[in-house]
């Protein structure tokens, strides 16, 4: 792996003004390398989807920066943060936000189109394990099978890092390994960087980094030298 | 790669077919509609110019109380004025001269004779003559035997000759002198004082025509005056919709629409001024596209009135008199209407004068611009394209901000997608485009379809139309640039900027918000207070405030299809009102007018009969400002107002109190058509002198008739300087039998005043039933629409109330009572706006117009105009509730898309 891909550097964010005001994020600082596993790992309000956000350049930060390969975020206009956006990054959510009126091939086009260097649509569809569904619309599929098409419309892209929003927070244990398991093959085979919130405990143990957030900052940055496979997780 | 959003689009138009189709439908029908009609105007029109060039249109004409002298027309065709005041001062001076020499004459005479009898007579005193008998034989003998020598003597005296040239003298002063004042009052009159005069060379043409009684089912009953031109003129020409020219003298070709009209075809025999003529051609006069008889009639009439073509032989055996008519064209032609307007007055100029010197009369003066019967259906016909443009484009309008309601709709359901679109680097404008995509779409299909039907289908019903009101020449289909400009072009136009602004609006909002749902512009801090209604009351009134801009949309549609309802209802009941009121706008059964007050042996005209009374009459001006509405229609120029003098105590016209000198009372037609009001002061102009008379408004006569003003007979004699025992005509409940009819000009009853509501009756008729059905029908399409998108953003909600065990009636209840109400509510207003608009269109078309013609609705149209929405309303709420009944259980359930 190379080194600092990613570097998140004093990054404060808050909310509300006055008493209602809400600090989220209070000084966060970490690095992430390319290929990297990262898992960012918090209760409830503790900042990690906020972080996640301003990664992902839809949200902005109050202070400090986000740089990735070098390139700052918040020098970055609108239309430049969307080419970030277009060009560097996979977006998977807890909610699988597929469009109703395109089949499971069409949807993950949605990616493909968006990318210099797309991956082959059909090679995706079979890693998914979707060629039986492809010609399916979205309410024709189970929520495991939803998420799968989403992380299919995301790894397509071939981005350099994967952002997964509690990508099994939906889902039941089982599909919940499943999914998880599809991530770590992307991740090997692609070869591209990860980065997933999520709030259960368990997923940290297939992470090559851990961060442990809480109140707005890091309260651990690990690096898992003992990492298992999706299908070793229990909950 | 092509996108692979593109795929939407048809399943979008599959899934959602019977809303595409709706909107489809209702742009097919209003592109197609309006298509058809430029391109029959179009087409109409290029006939109509077409035929001003072949048919060799005049530029004007004049009519003269008899035939023109080579001379005269030789004069008028180099267009130059007449020296008037030389032509005045020769005529002056012969006649002066005349008249001095006769007086020098008498007088010489005189002399001589008294000169003779005094030298006779003091003779006879030397000689003792008293005998008074033999003086006098002595002094006729003397004056027999010397007067001669006498005479000779006479003049040849100094004395004689200085008298003489003294009194041609003073003669040949007092005649310049009268002359010119004479010549300063006319030529003020005329404007005839010009240094600067430029001619109007022109071509002039005998024109004459004859009017005759035309009996059209030979019944021995006149029923139309019929105006016959002869076969061989060559300026304003006809073409023939069917059959020919006459070529036999018992042959006759008459105008096309009288002849549909009244129900004349060809090889029928008509009876023209008492002689039998077979029917063999169906005309239509380049100068007679609606058949006004006279310029300032409000009206054509094309049952009354009829035009016609025979030989000239069959011409000269007709026996009414000849009017003697004279077209012209000029030589170079006019370019814009000012120019018109200046070549009319300088002609004019030269016409006055002209007819002077040659000792003719003008009885009649017309510049075809002004004309009605060639511009008025012109005018109609580009007036109703533009009409219908507007119509067009506000439906347009109204669909785009469907559309943008729908599209809104879809991006905040699609909410979530567009967030997970924007942050995986999809932009703003890829989805812009995107969302604009379905609404441009189903505007070209609209455009294209709706233009293939518009130059087939509606063309013809264009065409038809106005074949049905206007005598138009024969036409064939021609490519409309304008119409592809304004059906096509436009309403894209209107569709793509309403849906951008409104598409770009909404996708402003970070990807963040999409993803969250929170798309709200501005966050209300608390919900929105209500009073302490009932739960449902307060649970329908969130929905209305939830769907207002829907709600909005929906008011302006009704709104706007409301206005239309009060015109498709108000126009046949004004002319119902106003053909059921005829008898009421006239003052009695009889109105006689005479010809002069005296008949041929100069004895005042008396009648037996004894419901007869006297009034006299003239007409006057009253200036009107210029509309800015269609030009064309109208006599173009100021409001013809009738001046009664009325006997004292009037039978017939109550003046309702005194009028002083100077005081007037006004008809209510007047009244209204100018917002007079009793203490206004009005001023009105004699047509051709420079002539003004000022009075006082003292109060009104109710009388819709025409726009008139009344005062006593006394202070009409007065303020008009006519003698007391000068009238122009009698008020009769009865018919006068004891008046040669030769005195009588005209008797108007209760026909001529119901001719105009019949043309228009006939005219308009079938077509306003068609519109009503129209509007009700547009009306259930757009609340449909509008619907829909309310019951599609609720069926979340209504999913989750069916859940909690709301009965589909109640559901119902909740959700179709507030568009119920809205849809109430915003019909009555529209209509009340609808009858406000209505009245005040009619009276900016009729300050146009000459005469007056009011709106009037009757309150069971009224009524129904707003029932008539609410039944279309009704079939639509039925649909929304078979549509909430179908609304499944799990879709408040379900966590997927």
């Amino acid at each position: 792996m190379e080194e600092c891909f990613l570097e998140i550097k004093d990054l404060k964010k808050s909310f509300g003004t006055g008493e209602a005001r809400q600090d989220v994020l209070r000084g966060m600082d970490f690095t992430v390398k390319k290929g990297e596993f990262c898992v960012l790992l918090g209760p409830s309000g503790s900042g990690k989807s906020t972080l996640l956000n301003i990664i992902g350049g839809i949200d902005t930060p109050d202070s400090g920066y986000v740089s990735i390969n070098g390139d700052k975020l918040e020098e970055m206009n609108e239309s430049q943060l969307t080419m970030y956006r277009r060009k560097h990054l996979g977006y998977v959510f807890q909610m699988y936000n597929l469009i109703p009126n395109l089949n499971v091939k069409e949807n993950i086009e949605v990616g493909a189109y968006l990318s210099d260097n797309p991956l082959d649509v059909e090679e995706v569809i079979s890693t998914l394990g979707l060629q039986d569904h492809k010609y399916k619309y979205p309410n024709q599929l189970s929520g495991g099978q939803q998420q799968r098409v989403s992380i299919g419309r995301a790894v397509v892209k071939n981005p350099d890092i994967l952002m997964c929003d509690e990508p099994t927070g939906a889902l039941d244990y089982k599909t919940s390994k499943e999914i998880l398991a599809l991530i770590e093959d992307c991740n090997k085979k692609f070869g591209n960087t990860v980065i997933m919130v999520t709030h259960n405990e368990a997923i940290k143990n297939m992470a090559d980094h851990v961060i442990k957030l809480r109140d707005g900052v890091v309260r651990h940055n690990d690096i898992n030298e003992n990492k298992i496979s999706a299908f070793e997780l229990e909950w | 790669m092509k996108n692979p959003l593109i795929k939407r689009v048809p399943r979008e138009l599959k899934s959602d077919w019977h809303k595409y189709l709706v909107i489809i439908v209702f742009m097919v029908v209003m592109i197609g509609v309006i298509s058809g009609m430029y391109v029959g105007h179009d087409s109409m029109l290029a006939a109509v110019y077409e035929g001003r060039e072949t048919l060799n249109l005049e530029d004007g004409h004049f009519e003269l109380s008899k035939r023109a002298s080579q001379s005269l027309l030789d004069d008028l065709s180099v267009g130059e004025m007449a020296d008037v005041r030389q032509y005045y001062i020769d005529k002056g001076m012969k006649e002066a001269d005349k008249e001095v020499a006769k007086a020098i004459e008498e007088n010489l005479t005189e002399e001589v004779n008294n000169a003779i009898e005094e030298a006779v007579r003091a003779q006879c005193a030397a000689y003792g003559i008293t005998d008074e008998e033999m003086i006098k034989a002595q002094v006729d003998a003397a004056i027999e035997e010397n007067f001669d020598e006498a005479m000779k003597e006479a003049r040849e005296s100094d004395e004689f000759k200085k008298a003489v040239e003294e009194a041609y003298d003073e003669a040949h002063e007092e005649v310049t002198k009268t002359v010119n004042e004479e010549w300063d009052e006319v030529a003020d009159r005329y404007s005839l004082n010009v240094t600067d005069f430029k001619p109007v060379p022109m071509t002039i043409y005998e024109h004459f025509y004859r009017e005759e009684a035309e009996d059209y089912n030979n019944d021995g009953t006149e029923d139309a005056n019929i105006r016959i031109y002869k076969s061989d003129s060559t300026i304003d020409m006809a073409s023939f919709n069917e059959g020919r020219a006459p070529k036999l003298d018992t042959e006759i070709a008459i105008d096309r629409m009288h002849a549909s009209n009244v129900g004349v075809k060809i090889g029928d025999k008509i009876t023209v001024g008492g002689k039998e003529f077979e029917v063999v051609g169906l005309l239509s006069y380049a100068n007679y596209l609606t058949l006004h008889e006279h310029n300032t009639d409000l009206m054509f009439d094309s049952f009354g009135f009829d035009v016609a073509m025979v030989t000239p032989e069959a011409f000269k055996r007709l026996t009414s008199r000849i009017h003697y008519n004279y077209a012209y064209q000029y030589e170079t032609k006019p370019e814009d209407k000012v120019e018109q307007a200046d070549y009319s007055e300088r002609f004019l100029k030269a016409l006055i004068t002209q007819s002077l010197v040659h000792d003719n009369e003008i009885d009649d003066y017309l510049p075809e611009y002004l004309r009605q019967a060639t511009n008025f259906a012109v005018s109609d016909i580009e007036g109703d394209s533009a009409a219908t443009a507007i119509l067009c484009y506000i439906l347009i309008g109204v669909i785009a901000f469907i559309f943008a309601i729908t599209i809104s709709n879809t991006i905040d359901k699609e909410a979530s997608v567009i967030g997970t679109l924007r942050a995986s680097g999809y932009s703003k404008s890829e989805l812009v485009v995107h969302y604009m995509t379905m609404p441009l779409i189903v505007t070209i299909l609209g455009a294209i379809i709706g233009n293939v039907l518009g130059y087939t289908v509606f063309k013809d019903i264009a065409v038809n139309l106005y074949y049905e009101s206007y005598s138009l020449p024969s036409c064939h289909a021609v490519w409309s640039n304008t119409a592809i400009i304004k059906t096509t072009v436009i309403p894209l136009i209107l569709m793509f900027f309403i849906n951008l602004y409104i598409i770009i609006k909404k996708l402003q909002l970070s990807p963040l918000r999409f993803l969250r749902h929170d798309l709200a512009k501005t966050k209300r801090t608390k919900a929105r207070r209500l009073p302490r209604w009932s739960f449902l009351r307060r649970f329908r009134l969130r929905i209305l405030f939830q769907n207002m801009p829907n709600y909005m949309v929906l008011a302006f549609g009704v709104i706007f299809i409301e206005l239309m309802m009060c015109f498709a209802f108000g126009l046949p009941d004004s002319l119902n009102h106003y053909a059921d009121n005829a008898t009421s706008m006239m003052f009695t059964e009889y109105q006689y007018m005479l010809m002069d007050y005296r008949d041929d042996d100069g004895n005042v005209i008396e009648t037996k009969e004894a419901t007869a009374e006297k009034f006299s009459m003239k007409s006057l001006l009253y200036p009107k400002k210029k509309s800015t509405m269609r030009t064309g229609m109208g006599s173009g120029g100021d409001e013809s107002v009738t001046v009664y003098g009325i006997a004292d105590g009037s039978e017939y016209i109550k003046l309702g109190g005194t009028a002083g000198e100077g005081e007037v009372y006004v008809s209510s037609a007047f009244a209204k058509k100018f917002d007079l009001k009793t203490g206004d002061s009005i001023t009105l102009n004699e047509e051709y002198e420079n002539k003004s008379y000022s009075f006082k408004v003292a109060g009104e006569v109710e009388y819709d008739g025409s726009i008139a003003v009344f005062m006593p007979k006394e202070n009409f004699d007065k303020a008009f300087n006519k003698k007391a025992d000068e009238f122009s005509g009698f008020f009769s409940h009865h018919e006068i039998t004891d008046i040669d009819e030769q005195s009588i000009a005209t008797v108007i009853t209760a026909e001529d005043i119901t001719k105009v509501t019949t043309q228009l009756d006939h005219s308009l008729g079938g077509i306003i039933d068609i519109f009503k059905y129209a509007l009700v029908i547009l009306a259930a399409a757009l609340i449909y629409l509008l619907a829909k998108i309310i019951i599609e953003r609720n069926e979340h909600s209504i999913s989750m109330v069916k859940i909690l065990g709301f009965k589909n009636g109640e559901i119902g209840a909740l959700y179709i009572v507030p568009t119920a109400i809205v849809v109430t509510i915003v019909a009555i207003i529209g209509f009340v706006a609808g009858y406000y608009l209505m009245l005040w269109i009619f009276k900016a078309f009729m300050m146009q117009m000459d005469g007056y013609f009011a709106f009037y609705l009757k309150p069971v149209s009224a009524v129904l105009s707003v029932v008539y929405l609410l039944v279309g309303y009704l079939f639509v709420s039925a649909i929304d509730y078979i549509r909430i009944k179908h609304i499944p259980m799990d879709v408040a359930l379900k966590n997927v898309e």
